[in-house]
């Protein structure tokens, strides 16, 4: 077959070392940079504004905690708070007529410093007892937002983002915004990728798996949580600023509560933890089903099927979420990555059931 | 011999009413293998968890090449050069061996987020050179064919070797080994025990090794120390430490006059 391991030979510590060792990986690789470059040509603007544009988002968004929960296996339940940080410093900082490139990192930053001083509190408890301590910060985060009209400009109000240009280009229509979201992702996944194969990343997966035998081979495990803490939140940070400023194009506090938080925990779990592949897939799978179990449902309801309540639907997707958790947890903890790195695999020996060793 | 690179001073453990480590002092003389031997629960891994910064004794020192090192916290240890590896094999499940073994180069680098986003400038050099050196221990240790599989999947003997490989890597002036042949085999054993040697020969080890084999301890250690019960029985060479007739009794039960 095209998909195989054979004829591969590294003959030096470089090329062993490279992203995808595999032609047929790199080609899909190759091939899907090239549809997401062009997508603006080949899908209609309804669909790239309201499909792929919040996908390629909120999969940098969950590759974002993916770096923290995934590789450093710290558990982080609110997220969203971090990346609220980060919409509305460079929302603010926009309007205070910072360009917007340094809007986004100083968006980043501040994300970064606020998440990691919670972190430095959090990381001093493990598991479950860090949950709690990062929920904790969601509705700290949540209600100082909101009450701090210098912020978020009173309790009800939205606020917009304003007219930015990014590299002297005005980010003024859809498919400007589609790149500024699309760079983002893909800086993204290389520095996820790159992250998994150099010193930090190896640290961190380290401290997950045994962080007693990482102590005793060097690792400093506080530093290197919370420099996960920093790295996770400064992107979650940048994340939630292009959110605002490429989809939502305003913002209020109720965007990023504490069900969105679960909604990124569910990306990452169902996608599967730590892993590129799993980012892409979780984000698209959890933004993805909820629109067609709704239309499903509204369908059904139509048709005169059978009827359930404009409350319960609104709610369905909270119920999806959950249980997608539960079942992934029991069934594919690894979540869909390591479904398609069980398919990748199956291909990779085909005919044989398995390699020899 | 010169000066001694490990010295323990009267260290005292105790675990709530437990008084695990009733003074115990020794010292280990550079270049030599260290037994500590002694039944169960005796106080072997509580004094080796000292020395390697798991928890401090609450009264005692330790010195490190003259360097006091009871209280400091294992990653300052392990970068003042002392490496262990552990009864029950601790390698990191979520990784290959060779991920594992460069691991143990983790002193030498810098783990930096910015250097994984700048990775064609600033971390590739450093890993590649890393790998070389880690290519070197796995050369001494040989454990090529494993090089690129899964921990979990590789045999006990191999795990526990590729766990030496990660300890040797970290280039550590003394090597604290806690059971390294615990459930092996004797073709196994007689592997490791050579890897031991051939480790502590080329890269002028200092070795402490805690072993229930007696036929290992006898034949690779040049000085020993029985402990009992958190007391220090016996101190010497080993054989004759070994002959002690209060560690015959302590091992094998019965009176101390008995034998």
């Amino acid at each position: 077959m095209f998909y195989r391991l054979s004829g591969v030979r590294h003959t030096s510590y470089p090329a062993a070392r490279q992203l995808w060792p595999i032609a047929a990986d790199r080609w899909q690789v190759g091939v899907l940079a090239l549809l997401a470059l062009l997508a603006p040509l080949l899908i209609s603007d309804l669909y790239l504004g309201s499909y792929a544009l919040p996908w390629l988002i909120w999969t940098a968004a969950a590759l974002s905690l993916s770096l923290l929960m995934g590789l450093g296996g710290q558990l982080h339940f609110g997220f969203a708070a971090v990346m609220a940080i980060g919409a509305y410093s460079s929302i603010h900082l926009a309007r205070g007529g910072v360009p917007f490139e340094f809007a986004l990192l100083g968006g980043g930053l501040t994300a970064a410093v606020i998440g990691t001083a919670f972190g430095a509190a959090a990381l001093r408890v493990k598991g479950l007892y860090l949950v709690m301590a990062t929920l904790a910060m969601q509705y700290l985060v949540d209600w100082v937002i909101s009450n701090v009209p210098a912020i978020s400009g009173g309790a009800q109000a939205t606020l917009r983002t304003p007219e930015v240009s990014f590299l002297w280009i005005p980010i003024d229509s859809l498919d400007a915004r589609y790149y500024v979201a699309l760079l983002w992702t893909v800086l993204m996944t290389l520095f996820f990728l790159n992250v998994k194969r150099t010193s930090f990343g190896r640290a961190l997966a380290a401290i997950r798996d045994k962080d007693f035998a990482a102590a005793v081979i060097g690792v400093d495990p506080f530093r290197t949580k919370l420099t996960a803490f920093m790295t996770a939140s400064f992107a979650g940070g940048v994340s939630g600023a292009i959110l605002a400023f490429c989809y939502y194009g305003a913002v209020t506090p109720e965007q990023f509560g504490f069900n969105v938080s679960i909604q990124l925990v569910a990306m990452v779990l169902v996608g599967g933890l730590g892993s590129v592949v799993g980012g892409y897939l979780g984000a698209g799978f959890v933004l993805l089903v909820p629109i067609v179990l709704t239309n499903l449902i509204a369908g059904l309801g139509a048709a005169g099927w059978f009827s359930i309540s404009q409350n319960l639907t609104a709610h369905l997707p909270l119920i999806f979420y959950g249980g997608m958790i539960i079942g992934f947890l029991l069934f594919e903890p690894l979540g869909l990555a390591k479904i398609y790195d069980n398919i990748r695999k199956y291909f990779l020996v085909w005919p044989f059931r398995h390699s020899g060793s | 011999m010169s000066e001694p690179v490990l010295q323990c001073e009267n260290i005292n453990r105790f675990f709530g009413g437990i008084h695990a480590l009733k003074g115990i002092s020794a010292e280990i003389q550079q270049g030599e293998i260290f037994g500590l031997v002694g039944p169960n629960g005796s106080g072997k891994t509580t004094l080796v968890n000292c020395i390697t910064g798991f928890y401090a004794p609450q009264r005692g020192q330790i010195l490190f090449e003259g360097k006091q090192i009871n209280g400091m916290r294992p990653h300052r240890i392990a970068a003042n050069g002392i490496a262990r590896t552990f009864q029950n094999v601790a390698l990191f499940k979520g990784m290959s061996v060779l991920e594992n073994i460069l691991m143990g180069r983790h002193i030498f680098m810098n783990p930096n987020p910015l250097a994984a986003l700048f990775y064609p400038f600033w971390a590739a050099k450093e890993e590649v050179a890393h790998r070389r050196k880690v290519e070197q221990i796995i050369d001494l240790l040989q454990l090529e064919s494993v090089r690129d599989e899964h921990v979990e999947v590789i045999p006990l003997g191999l795990q526990k070797r590729v766990e030496l490989a990660r300890a040797l890597c970290a280039e550590p002036r003394m090597l604290v080994l806690d059971e390294p042949m615990a459930g092996m085999n004797q073709e196994e054993k007689e592997y490791m025990v050579r890897f031991i040697l051939d480790a502590q020969e080329e890269l002028n080890l200092s070795v402490l090794i805690i072993e229930h084999h007696l036929d290992v301890v006898t034949s690779i250690c040049d000085r020993v120390l029985v402990l009992n019960d958190g007391n220090k029985i016996a101190e010497g060479p080993a054989r004759t430490a070994m002959s002690d007739p209060e560690v015959v009794a302590a091992y094998i039960g019965g009176q101390a006059h008995a034998a």
